[in-house]
């Protein structure tokens, strides 16, 4: 058939699809369709008001039979969403997928010339004979399996982490769960109690964290980052670097023949280190030593030498003894793993709220951020659970919960968009300042209460019916109180219509949040993209929300977009059961778009092979000669090499250069070659 | 409305009287016309209150700055223009700094100060300072009071300004004359007594 449909003149079949009206409504069909039929190569011009539908594909399919088609061509929407329909369709016509080409006459035109119904009609006249005279030198392309690495990776152990490296590891795949911090947990094991089941945060993500830590299948590595990944779907190389903890797991000292020994937790180190820093799990609010854990519930429960401010004393040494657990002249290691697929789990930091100058945060001390609140209010934080004044150690009964904290602002410093959890976890403090100290009293000022989810809404009716009082006015402005340092509080309550200033005794900042500082490092490790706020760019919005657009790398959590515990843990389980698809079929279709060398003409001298990207390329000796060869499944078909080739010599399977010439010249010249 | 209501009484008609903000009361080119003399997207407000909450005039006076922006959202032009309010911004740029939208609120009054004017419909005080303006090259000119005060602080008793220099009034004088500020304010005062 390969060679038949070679020979041929090609017979193009062209399909105009109206989408309902979403083409047809700014596109004259008739005058694309007459069009159309003028076109050289085409044999056939169609039109139907949904191709995508099953009678739309049976068109394709009855008429490469039929007309004995070497090419169909689909005017319709972008590639992204119909591409693999009308390749189906043309496959089941007896025709090899790749001889399908798409004309994209919504999302480039009719969506954007609305108003422009002739100016939309040329246009689309214009993709239409690029599109044929593209389809006319397709060729037959075959499409390789690889087989698939049967492990997977989690990077970032929070709740989305976590929940996605145990979805995994329980359907049989080896997960490697990584995490920079000495313990996983991540933001969520800050929290003292979650919306709005109000139950305790840490109760419900323990046995998670225990689970994470026991699960055979489940190879976890704390205090650990990601130094480099190389390869694809399937088969991704991953180098890790796991830092320098300076202890021992009992494992790692039975390697060094330190039997019984290693790290047990006991906490003998810590008690006589000299150093004291403050803890950024407490954010701050609390010591910790030199070698630390950050909470009595960490997972795994190793102590962690922070070099940065060890003086190297040695007293920890002398107090672990025989256990031989510390090691201050341990160096980072790294191992590199081989997984098929990953799944990223980086989170999200608060934005730094001080920026807006106009809250005081950091210069009034009764300003707090919601996740100090949390610790304050946590009875395992700082103050166990009780909450006090930063100033003087007080007990405040008069807190303002300022929402909208840097979200929703477009004014350059804070974030664009809503945050999504601020609403709900202020309802929550509120009430927990209502249960901890009897008559205190809230105030939310807020400018829409976004009680979205499931029992959200009732929560919020809950909280008014304790007796939060909700004032609708963003916070124009706090002040302090030089000699009681309470906060004044200055906004408009709209709904008065009048300026109000309340003095309160504390005021909690609702913060925005935003992805965090490595976030950016990671998206670029795994060629995943980012959208305009900086969170990862998902592959679909609405339809493939866990995905990226590197085959193989999925998201889950707020590193996606700010989300709240059930959707993080959903999107968690979404992206777990996407990654293991491939591992569990166990090989992968690659798109046969890779470079080819044409040794005739190749003169060897290695340039491509530098200026690939993927390395997959090498320079070979083949009969006598220096040519270059592609290892195909390393390449990704971008074309850097085909486009740079001094003497032409690499021909883009699907890209190459007389298919190309040939859509210039179309659309140049009117499709005359 | 199908029927008038109707009161035998003047004043109870006035007082009772349907107060209804209704599309027909909207002016379709007042919100264009604000936006445009004054570069800001007044459209954009979501009515948080930050302006009004930033606004030192607010909590001394009945003037919202919120609500002027709402009515050029709604196209409210005769109920922005006629409120006395309009004249109490102090042009200070505190909502204009903190507007979480990036709108301009303060330039959306100036801009209704613009229309308003216009339309004849202006306090007097503001016409008194065109006047000193047009005569001293000062809305506020210098007095003996800061010119004793100046003096005791060391300084020069008149500032570098039209006050030292009045050669430059002349200048000045030409700009106001070029938009006819000085004689529309000499009209609107005249008329008045």
């Amino acid at each position: 058939m390969v060679d038949e449909t070679k020979s041929q003149k090609p017979r193009v079949g062209v399909y105009i699809c109206h989408c309902g009206t979403n083409i047809a409504g700014s596109i004259d069909i008739k005058e694309l369709q007459d069009f159309a039929q003028t076109i050289p190569n085409v044999v056939l011009a169609d039109e139907y008001q949904y191709m995508c539908s099953t009678p739309g594909q049976k068109k394709i399919e009855d008429a490469i039979k039929e007309h004995g088609l070497t090419g169909i061509v689909v005017a319709a929407c972008s590639p992204r969403l119909h591409e693999p329909t009308f390749r189906t369709a043309s496959k089941e016509g007896g025709l090899n997928p790749f001889r399908f080409e798409m004309a994209n006459i919504r999302e480039q035109n009719s969506w954007v010339h609305m108003h422009d119904r002739q100016g939309a009609t040329d246009k689309a006249k214009d993709a239409l004979k690029m599109a044929v005279a593209k389809a006319s030198l397709l060729e037959d392309l075959f499409p390789k399996s690889v087989p698939v690495e049967h492990s997977a990776m989690v990077v970032g152990a929070g709740v989305g982490g976590i929940q996605a490296a145990l979805d995994l590891a329980s359907s049989g795949i080896k997960t490697y769960l990584i995490e920079k911090a000495p313990t996983i947990g991540g933001r969520m094991s800050q929290l003292d109690k979650t919306f709005p089941t109000l139950d305790c945060s840490q109760c419900i993500l323990t046995p998670k964290m225990v689970d994470v830590g026991r699960h055979p299948n489940i190879e976890l590595m704390t205090y650990t980052e990601v130094e480099k990944v190389e390869g694809y779907i399937g088969n991704f190389d991953i180098t890790l670097r796991k830092k320098a903890r300076g202890v021992l797991t009992p494992t790692e000292a039975e390697t060094r023949g330190i039997v019984g020994g290693g790290c047990n937790g006991c906490g003998d180190c810590e008690q006589v280190c000299p150093v004291i820093k403050p803890n950024p799990f407490e954010m701050g609010m609390a010591p910790r030593k030199a070698i630390y854990i950050y909470h009595p519930q960490v997972v795994p429960l190793i102590y962690t030498v922070d070099f940065d401010s060890c003086v190297k004393c040695g007293l920890c040494v002398e107090a672990c003894g025989e256990k031989k657990a510390i090691d201050l002249e341990q160096e980072d290691e790294f191992v590199t793993v081989k997984v098929g697929t990953a799944v990223l789990a980086v989170g999200y930091e608060l934005f730094p709220v001080e920026k807006k100058t106009e809250w005081g945060y950091k210069r009034y001390d009764n300003v707090i951020t919601s996740l100090e609140f949390e610790r304050l209010i946590c009875a395992s934080g700082p103050t166990g659970g009780k909450v006090i004044r930063p100033s003087d150690g007080e007990t405040p009964k008069k807190i303002g919960f300022v929402l909208c904290a840097g979200s929703r602002d477009n004014t350059g410093i804070g974030k664009p968009y809503c945050s999504r959890f601020c609403c709900m976890y202020s309802l929550k403090h509120a009430h927990q300042l209502h249960e901890k100290i009897p008559g205190s009293q809230s105030y939310l000022f807020y400018m829409d209460i976004r009680s979205f989810g499931k029992m959200y809404e009732e929560f919020y009716y809950r909280i008014q019916d304790e007796g939060a009082k909700f004032i609708r006015g963003r916070v124009a402005k706090i002040e302090e109180d030089p000699i009681t340092k309470n906060p004044h509080v200055l906004t408009e309550d709209t709904l008065l219509g009048q300026p109000v200033d309340i003095e309160l005794d504390m005021v909690v900042l609702a913060s925005a949040v935003q992805p965090t500082e490595e976030t950016n490092h990671v998206r670029h490790l795994f060629g995943v993209s980012q959208s305009m706020d900086g969170w990862l760019l998902e592959a679909h919005p609405k339809l493939n929300p866990c995905g990226t657009t590197t085959a193989g790398v999925f998201l889950a959590g707020v590193c996606q977009g700010p989300k709240d515990i059930p959707d993080t843990v959903a999107q968690a389980e979404g992206a777990a059961a996407a990654a293991s698809i491939p591992i569990h079929v166990g090989e992968v279709e690659l798109e046969p778009y890779f470079a080819m060398c044409i040794e005739e003409k190749c003169a060897g001298c290695g340039m491509c092979v530098n200026l690939c990207p993927y390395s997959a390329l090498d320079l070979v000796e083949k009969n006598g000669r220096t040519v270059m060869q592609v290892t195909e499944a390393k390449c990704k078909g971008c074309g850097t090499c085909g486009g740079f080739c001094p003497g032409g010599a690499i021909w883009m399977q699907h890209f190459a250069t007389p298919q190309i010439v040939a859509q210039i010249d179309a659309f140049l010249l009117g499709g005359e070659q | 409305m199908a029927k008038a209501k109707g009161y035998s009484d003047e004043n109870l008609s006035v007082r009772l009287a349907d107060r209804y903000y209704r599309t027909e009361d909207a002016s379709p080119d007042f919100l264009k016309n604000v936006e445009k003399i004054g570069m800001t997207i007044a459209h954009m407000c979501y009515q948080c209150g930050t302006c009004t909450g930033s606004c030192p005039s607010a909590p001394r006076s009945s003037y919202r700055i919120r609500k002027f922006v709402r009515r050029a959202v709604l196209g409210l032009e005769n109920d922005a223009l006629t409120d006395p309010d309009l004249w109490l911004c102090t042009t200070c740029y505190s909502c204009t700094d903190r507007c979480p939208r990036d709108i301009a609120p303060t330039d959306i009054i100036m801009a209704m100060r613009n229309l308003a004017f216009k339309r004849e419909i202006v306090p007097r005080n503001f016409l008194n300072t065109v006047q000193f303006i047009y005569k001293t090259g000062h809305g506020v000119p210098n007095n003996d009071v800061n010119r004793a005060a100046r003096v005791r602080l060391g300084l020069e008793a008149e500032p570098e300004t039209t006050a030292k220099y009045a050669e430059f009034i002349p200048g000045i004088q030409k700009i106001l004359d070029h938009y006819g500020l000085k004689d529309k304010a000499d009209e609107i005062l005249a008329e008045g007594q």
